[in-house]
């Protein structure tokens, strides 16, 4: 690719993908309301919010560390919108792809939860240390069986002669559930479920807005952020959600339906890349919103707890299933 | 407990304690008498009385009201002796009459732990003292509000209340 | 974790997403847990008993009915037993029926919207749209029997203003039916919901001891297993004959640890238990007068003559609530009135149930006595930058008249003005 390919492709991705976070949340709060008994904001929403968000007064807080507070933000914004860079979507491949792997995408979904802990204690508030202390929590705790999600699936592929190892190309051009024995299916199945737990973790979504806990800390991490900056988060989390969701899908789904429907050239990317879109969405919807209208918020020990020893041991006996499916099937 | 027995300890613990029985009817189908103690009592009595209707029963100290009379200062201890029995709780109220030149009363927190929130309300507004209270911090008014709204003629509740109606004046 | 941690300061209040009303709490916090707390409230107080003794009995009457929204008709019966009992006024028979309809229905909303917040604190906001839906009914009733969704004016001294048409009954017993559908599903969406569970069992328990050491009322000595109720305990009107038992978790076959899953068992089975009391209500009372005073002047000449003392309480949905009041004969104005509130009484319990708790647990607790501070505050006193003191009239007259400056700026008419 030149130089200039990746450019436009890139500008497009971001875009686009910014786009799509915003758009996604307008359905998920809908939705959401839908199955709360509300009627629910318009589902244009969450760009009125940024735009409103983005005219008002940015406030720093006299006890902040002032460049820490302002930096985190553009930091969060930074790492999040990179990652949709790294993602194949649908029939596209990654924009960045030859220059990093599923590996930095898991470093890359971590910066902005590293960022707005940072920004927290920044902000000198003791609700907002509250909630920086428990996002680095959450972090440690959900880091791990996510990890073993992923590395369960590149690994078992990488076995098979799917190469190069890692790239999350190759793992999207060749879904593993056809390639793996009755074992292993079985092992994937868990490992899907375990990256779908951990997905709301990952977003800082009810049952794990731990964080941010309006009714606790009023807000937590975010309780001193205002204006631009406040904006900004939301856009990373608009871009976060899109890129777990792409993850999943790229990881345990990464199917088209062209090929079903006798589609060929660009009608058949154009099919592909909303099936990919619809799929990403099928997972958020899943994951995050029927989750968040389902369950009350749990506490920091609860989730440490549960991440650490069930989440973990259940990830664990599903990357076992799959070691003993290579050492059954080959 | 019935209220004879209740009226009996009480006045053990304070020999010669006059107290009143007033019932109230109750019910319209099959009306029953709902007793009632009124006693009058010095503060030295106080303590005794409580500690005999603690021994009574589970005891509950509703509230403690109040009034100024001008030379005394009147604190009336509504208690229920007996919480938690069906249909046999006996409400007794000590009228205990403190001069307004020493309002000092001996707290009974040690007794009913429940009771310093009234305890402290009186301090702030009534001006009593109780000695042995554990925290004696306003409950209501800020902490540096310096008279005792409830005093007949306090000066700064005057203050107050005149700023409030020039207020109203202004605005109108 | 290390000895030399730090404990550090978290405030919470007067001003907070998970506070209703404005009270304050200092935290002393390690880690998550906290290790003791300051709580001071009056940041509502409004001198509304001050307020009463410059006032005639009659607007003392709707005085007290504005002490707080959701206690409206708790505090109106407590005074008004508190009067007729000062001034020997017989109370009619249907009159008393009504008094009971009328405060079940207040309890059976009033413990709905506790719920809804309750959920909305443990972050569970389904539960709070599905409660507060289903809490409309209730005010629906209120509304078409009193006018009013809150403060319904209904009792007076002597009787209560309104009576319940023969038409209006049938509206009621609809909603009966339609809550005694609807609870299955409540207790079911509360009780057996485990993430409701994970959150509330354990968390903020008030033991027995405790309870009655500290003299709390109400759910929150129920849910430690006291079987505390005015209504049970200390009849007055015809709850003696209505058959009134406390409810405690025992009757959801449970053995009371004094949680906060507790404090929901109880509250959620007392709808139940006010819809039997609305249904027995209705199907005892008896026709006839609905006051003894049919002529408020007349109520007037006869309170201005009475001289006496007497105490009224009810338990409102919070707890017990008690009203002392004194006439004195030639004088329209009650020479000594203390309001009692629930919270008052409860505000003590606070501190065992958050002790050891964690920061995540604060909202919950707080929340768990249903605290009401209008009710236990009572003269506003706000401060501003120049030390002085402004009441709540003040701040309601600034705040009108601000109102009517922005009127006139925005009307058409007045627009260039």
């Amino acid at each position: 690719m030149s130089g200039l390919q990746i450019l436009w492709q890139g500008a497009a991705v971001l875009v686009g993908g910014g786009l799509l976070g915003l758009v996604y949340k307008g359905f998920d709060r809908k939705l959401a309301a839908r199955m709360q008994a509300r009627i629910g904001p318009p589902l244009r929403q969450p760009f009125l919010d940024l735009g409103k968000l983005l005219v008002k007064e940015t406030v720093v807080p006299k006890d902040a560390v002032a460049w820490l507070f302002r930096a985190m933000p553009f930091l969060a914004v930074a790492a999040s919108f990179t990652v949709l860079l790294y993602l194949p979507w649908g029939p596209f491949p990654a924009v960045l792809g030859g220059y990093g792997d599923a590996i930095l995408v898991l470093y890359l979904l971590a910066v902005p939860a590293v960022a707005m802990a940072l920004g927290g204690f920044a902000s000198g508030s003791p609700l907002a240390t509250v909630g920086a202390q428990r996002e680095i929590v959450m972090l440690m705790s959900y880091e791990f069986p996510l990890a073993v999600a992923v590395i369960g699936v590149v690994w078992r592929l990488s076995t098979l002669g799917v190469g190069p190892a890692f790239s999350l190309e190759a793992i999207a051009a060749s879904p593993l559930w056809a390639q793996v024995g009755p074992l292993g299916v079985i092992g994937l199945a868990i490992l899907a479920a375990c990256l779908l737990v951990v997905t709301p973790a990952e977003l800082s979504k009810i049952p794990f807005d731990i964080p941010e806990a309006e009714t606790e800390i009023a807000g937590g991490l975010m309780v001193e952020y205002s204006g631009t900056y406040l904006a900004l988060f939301y856009l990373a989390d608009a871009a976060k959600t899109i890129a777990m969701a792409a993850l999943v899908v790229i990881l345990f789904a990464p199917y088209g339906i062209a090929g079903l429907l006798g589609l060929k050239g660009a009608g058949a990317q154009a099919v592909d890349l909303l099936f990919h879109l619809v799929k990403i969405f099928i997972v958020m919807f899943a994951a995050v919103t029927t989750v968040r209208v389902a369950m009350a918020r749990l506490k920091i020990d609860q989730v440490a707890r549960g991440f650490w020893l069930q989440i973990t041991a259940v990830a664990v006996a599903g990357l076992i299933l799959i070691v003993l499916d290579r050492m059954v099937v080959g | 407990m019935t209220a004879d027995q209740v009226k009996e300890a009480l006045v053990r613990a304070v020999p010669g304690l006059e107290v009143e029985l007033r019932p109230r009817k109750v019910g319209v189908r099959a009306p029953v008498e709902v007793p009632e103690l009124w006693a009058t009592i010095g503060r030295d009595g106080l303590l005794p009385a409580v500690s005999a209707l603690k021994g009574a029963g589970p005891l509950h100290i509703s509230i403690i009201s109040g009034r100024d009379l001008g030379e005394t200062i009147e604190l009336l201890y509504h208690f229920a002796v007996g919480y938690g029995t069906p249909g046999g709780e006996v409400m007794v109220t000590l009228r205990v009459p403190v001069p307004a030149s020493d309002p000092t009363v001996p707290s009974i927190c040690s007794l009913l732990p429940g009771a310093e929130t009234t305890e402290r309300e009186k301090i702030e507004f009534l001006g009593v003292q109780f000695s042995g209270i554990p925290r004696t911090d306003h409950v209501f008014l800020p902490d540096d509000f310096p008279g005792h709204p409830w005093r007949k003629g306090d000066p700064e509740t005057a203050k107050l209340v005149k700023r409030t109606v020039e207020w109203e004046k202004r605005d109108g | 974790m290390a000895d030399g941690q730090k404990v550090y300061e978290i405030p919470i209040g007067p001003i907070h997403p998970a506070l209703k009303e404005p009270i304050r709490f200092t935290f002393q916090v390690e880690g998550e847990r906290i290790r003791g707390v300051e709580v001071r409230p009056g940041f509502a107080h409004r001198g509304i008993e001050f307020m009463g003794l410059k006032r005639n009995l009659i607007q003392v009457l709707y005085l007290s009915e504005r002490i707080c929204g959701i206690c409206s008709i708790s505090h109106p019966i407590a005074i008004t037993l508190a009067v007729e009992r000062a001034a020997g006024i017989e109370v009619p028979p249907r009159a008393q029926y009504l008094r009971v309809i009328f405060s079940e229905l207040e309890r059976i909303h009033s413990h709905l919207l506790w719920a809804g917040v309750a959920a909305h604190e443990l972050g569970f906001d389904t539960l709070l749209h599905l409660t507060w839906k289903v809490r409309e009914e209730v005010l629906d009733v209120l509304e078409e029997l009193s006018g009013n969704r809150i403060d319904y004016s209904i009792p007076i001294y002597g009787g209560v203003r309104r009576d319940i048409a023969p038409a209006q009954v049938p509206k009621v017993e609809a909603m009966v039916r339609h809550y005694r559908g609807l609870l299955e599903e409540l207790l079911d969406a509360f009780l057996r919901d485990p993430s409701v569970a994970a959150r509330t069992r354990g968390v903020g328990v008030l033991t027995p001891e405790e309870a009655e050491a500290l003299c709390a009322v109400g759910p929150t000595a129920r849910a430690s297993g006291l079987s505390k109720d005015v209504r049970q305990d200390r009849p007055y009107l015809v709850y003696g004959e209505l058959g009134v038992r406390a409810i405690t978790p025992r009757d959801w076959g449970l053995e009371p640890r004094g949680d906060v899953y507790d404090k929901a068992v109880v509250r959620l089975l007392e709808i139940g238990q006010s819809l039997d009391l609305i249904e027995k209500c209705l199907d005892e009372m008896p026709e006839g007068e609905i006051t003894s005073f049919p002529k408020i002047p007349a109520l007037l000449a006869h309170l201005k003559k009475a001289e006496g003392e007497g105490l009224g309480w009810h338990e409102a949905p919070r707890g017990e609530v008690i009203h002392y009041i004194r006439l004195e004969a030639g004088v329209e104005e009650p020479v000594a009135w203390k309001v009692k509130a629930p919270t008052y009484s409860n505000l003590m319990s606070w501190v065992p149930m958050f002790r050891d708790q964690e920061v995540a647990d604060i909202p919950i607790i707080a929340a768990s006595i249903d605290p009401c501070m209008c009710c236990m505050d009572r003269v506003h006193v706000v401060r501003d930058g120049s030390g002085a003191t402004l009441l709540m009239e003040e701040l309601l007259k600034l705040s009108r008249a601000k109102t009517e400056r922005v009127l006139r700026g925005l009307s058409p008419a007045g627009g260039g003005a």
